[in-house]
């Protein structure tokens, strides 16, 4: 295998990695940006997300947990994947309308540290369900079949973890692509999203303008949990699907806001394809042998994905295209 | 100052005599305050694990009374933290796991004397909250948070993989076995007469002296002019900064302090389980932390004590509940209810934060003053 090859394997999968933070991330972003509402439980709607689109994609047998218990251990709508992309986003994009309404709504005035206690005790309740009903073992999500074929990036690929570099990651990262295109030219280049983006500037100002300012939050909160649920569903095959997986997946994608500029959908982007490709790089560069002594970059992964965070944040506190931070 | 004798004698003689008997009575305050914990240290696990009718009630077990201590330290540092300068730290698990890692590999390759174990342990927690405060504190409020969380995984992650010649990996690190204290009294083994029945074991009387020592600790630091910046910190961070605060500095400070308190705990956590799980290093155990102090109340010294009894209490005992009953009869309300306990709590977490900011500690004083409110008392 050549080093061109190899070289491009990484940034395929860096990409794809990066592309499933970078919908976490531009949710989270937004709603922070927009709303200063921090929500700790978008792991969780990540989580709904993916057992959402496994049931709707697949045909599921549980083997454990209360549902099976109770006699339904055979669930599931078996309609495929392109249902469940199309379906799992309306449907958390009602649950984040409802959590808007519900919980969001009363914290927005409360104290910062308040607003993640709230969402951190939501993401445990939603996390504990999910338990109770599904259990705790991993539930296997596999790929869609008719996109599972390999793409052949110059002859086979076996990296430890890359395993053969399927289609299904190329859609990923178009989805993304996609996804994160629209909203960006939503929030840049509409109506709606000038009146989201003067509410993030002076909300009582908008208000005095005689503009309902509260429906533009709910839908922006909607939006980004419908893409925290497209997450789910591009990630659910991707990783493994237990109930733990959104409390997991919420650090990388908090780092992810945090190092490229909060409130800028363009900083996620970055973020995510930083974070994306440091991790692929450490997982697929060979090993670097000087003498009798071995590096090996795999076990250093998960390590370096947050050492580069810190060194970004110790040069630019603000991340890497955020505005300078001002006094509130 | 409320003796009415000498507010009217005037001049500045009565502000001096006033400053003076204000010390005098912190002074009283802080040997009741610890005197009260020695006895309720030392009552406990009586309580809780010995007492005729009491513990069969609860089903408590001494070494859940040691576990509690040990993280009622660790909750009272959070809380000077948390409640106290308001920073809301979701890394602390670096400190409980890194102290309880230090003090396992110390004791593995160097000296397994507790004293030293612990010591090992806390000076690494110090070191540690020093370096990840500095690079933390660089970012207020929620980026705060973000970035501890994210430190505190790296750690996780570090010994996870490249440093597991040093941690053990994923199955934690093992073979520790602590020698006896001052080479004599073998914490596991029984006190002698009347103590071991009341305290139980050594390693319960060594753990109640930090827990004794930490309380009386975060007292002096409370009532000092250094705690109230804290308070000052959290009511107002701008209003500290004009003031002419170094507020970084405190801020930076109050960290490390925590950092000390979860270093103590972590440490005393490897002697009492002889066991470092890979677990405590991971961010849940932040979490916990999070939840047991808001819990039993921020901003008061005990309650975050409450929540961490509470908290493990839920985990250990009431986890192991087949069937929830109806007091006193066989009918079943609900089937398994163990394994809802986490669901349960968090529920109870989520409440709190809405209905009850300051816990079920400041739920208890608020009663306490309805209720001398109803008799008429006439303290204050």
């Amino acid at each position: 295998m050549s080093v061109l090859s190899e070289l491009l394997v990484i940034l395929l999968n860096g990409l794809q990695q990066g592309a499933i933070y970078v919908l976490l991330a531009v949710g989270l972003s937004i709603i922070l940006g927009t709303l200063k509402f921090v929500n700790f439980a978008h792991g969780a709607l990540y989580l709904i997300g993916t057992y959402a689109g496994l049931f709707i994609a697949l045909d599921v047998t549980l083997s454990s947990g209360k549902l099976q218990e109770w006699g339904y251990a055979d669930i599931g709508l078996g309609w495929g994947f392109l249902a469940a992309l199309i379906l799992v986003p309306i449907l958390v994009f009602a649950i984040g309308l409802l959590m808007e309404r519900l919980l969001a709504r009363s914290f927005y005035d409360r104290p910062d540290t308040d607003q993640i206690l709230v969402t951190f005790g939501l993401a445990i309740v939603v996390q504990e369900l999910f338990r109770v009903l599904f259990g705790s073992n991993s539930l296997p999500f596999n790929q869609p079949e008719y996109i599972l074929s390999v793409i052949p990036v110059s002859g086979p690929m076996t990296l430890p973890i890359v395993g053969q570099f399927p289609r299904w990651r190329l859609w990923v990262i178009g989805i993304t692509a996609v996804l994160v295109g629209l909203v960006y030219l939503l929030v840049e280049h509409t109506d709606f999203g000038l009146v989201v983006r003067a509410g993030t500037r002076d909300a009582e100002m908008v208000r005095l303008l005689g503009i309902k300012i509260s429906r533009p939050y709910l839908v922006v909160f909607g939006i980004g949990a419908a893409l925290a649920g497209v997450a789910g569903v591009v990630g659910g095959p991707l990783n493994v699907v237990n109930p733990t997986v959104g409390m997991d997946i919420l650090v990388p994608a908090f780092l992810t806001v945090v190092i490229g500029g909060v409130g800028t959908i363009a900083g996620a982007v970055v973020g995510g394809l930083v974070i994306g490709l440091t991790q692929a790089a450490l997982i697929g560069l060979p090993a670097l042998t000087i003498g009798s002594f071995t590096l090996n970059f795999s076990p250093w992964a998960q390590v370096g994905l947050y050492a580069i965070a810190a060194i970004i944040l110790l040069v630019r506190p603000q991340g890497i295209l955020g505005d300078e931070e001002v006094a509130p | 100052m409320s003796d009415p004798k000498t507010t009217s004698d005037g001049g500045t003689v009565v502000a001096d005599e006033s400053l003076t008997s204000r010390w005098e009575r912190i002074r009283e305050r802080e040997a009741t305050v610890v005197g009260l914990t020695a006895v309720a240290v030392a009552l406990f696990p009586w309580l809780f694990a010995r007492a005729p009718v009491v513990s069969d009630v609860l089903l408590g077990y001494q070494s859940l009374a040691t576990l509690i201590l040990i993280w009622g330290i660790f909750a009272i540092g959070f809380d000077l933290l948390l409640g106290y300068t308001g920073l809301l730290s979701f890394g602390h698990a670096a400190f409980w796991g890194g102290a309880a890692y230090a003090a396992g590999v110390v004791a593995n390759n160097v000296s397994a004397d507790p004293i030293v174990m612990v010591l090992s342990g806390t000076v690494f927690a110090v070191l540690l909250a020093w370096v990840l405060g500095f690079l933390s504190l660089r970012r207020g409020g929620i980026y705060f948070s973000i970035l501890t969380l994210a430190f505190a995984q790296m750690l996780y992650y570090m010994s996870a993989a490249p440093l597991a010649f040093l941690t053990g990996g994923e199955n934690g690190l093992t073979g520790i076995s602590v020698t006896p204290l001052f080479g004599l009294f073998h914490l596991e083994s029984d006190l002698p007469t009347f103590a071991g029945e009341l305290l139980g074991t050594w390693l319960y009387l060594y753990v109640g002296v930090f827990a004794v020592l930490a309380v009386a600790a975060a007292y002096r630091i409370l009532n000092s002019p250094y705690g109230m910046v804290f308070r000052a910190i959290r009511e107002n961070e701008q209003r500290a900064e004009f003031v002419g605060l170094n507020v970084w500095r405190y801020k930076l400070m109050a960290f490390v302090i925590s950092g000390a308190f979860a270093g103590v705990a972590g440490s005393l956590f490897t002697i009492h389980g002889s066991y470092v799980p890979l677990q405590s290093l991971y961010w849940t155990e932040s979490g916990e932390i999070v939840i047991m102090t808001v819990l039993g109340g921020t901003a008061s010294l005990f309650g975050p004590v409450l929540g961490a009894g509470i908290y493990l209490y839920v985990e250990n005992i009431v986890s192991g509940v087949q069937q929830l009953t109806v007091p006193f009869t066989d009918i079943v309300l609900i089937n398994d209810f163990g394994t809802y306990w986490h669901l349960l709590l968090g529920l109870v977490f989520v409440v709190v934060i809405w209905a009850a900011p300051r816990g079920i500690w400041g739920a208890i004083s608020d009663a306490r003053a309805f209720v001398r409110g109803l008799v008429g008392g006439e303290r204050r």
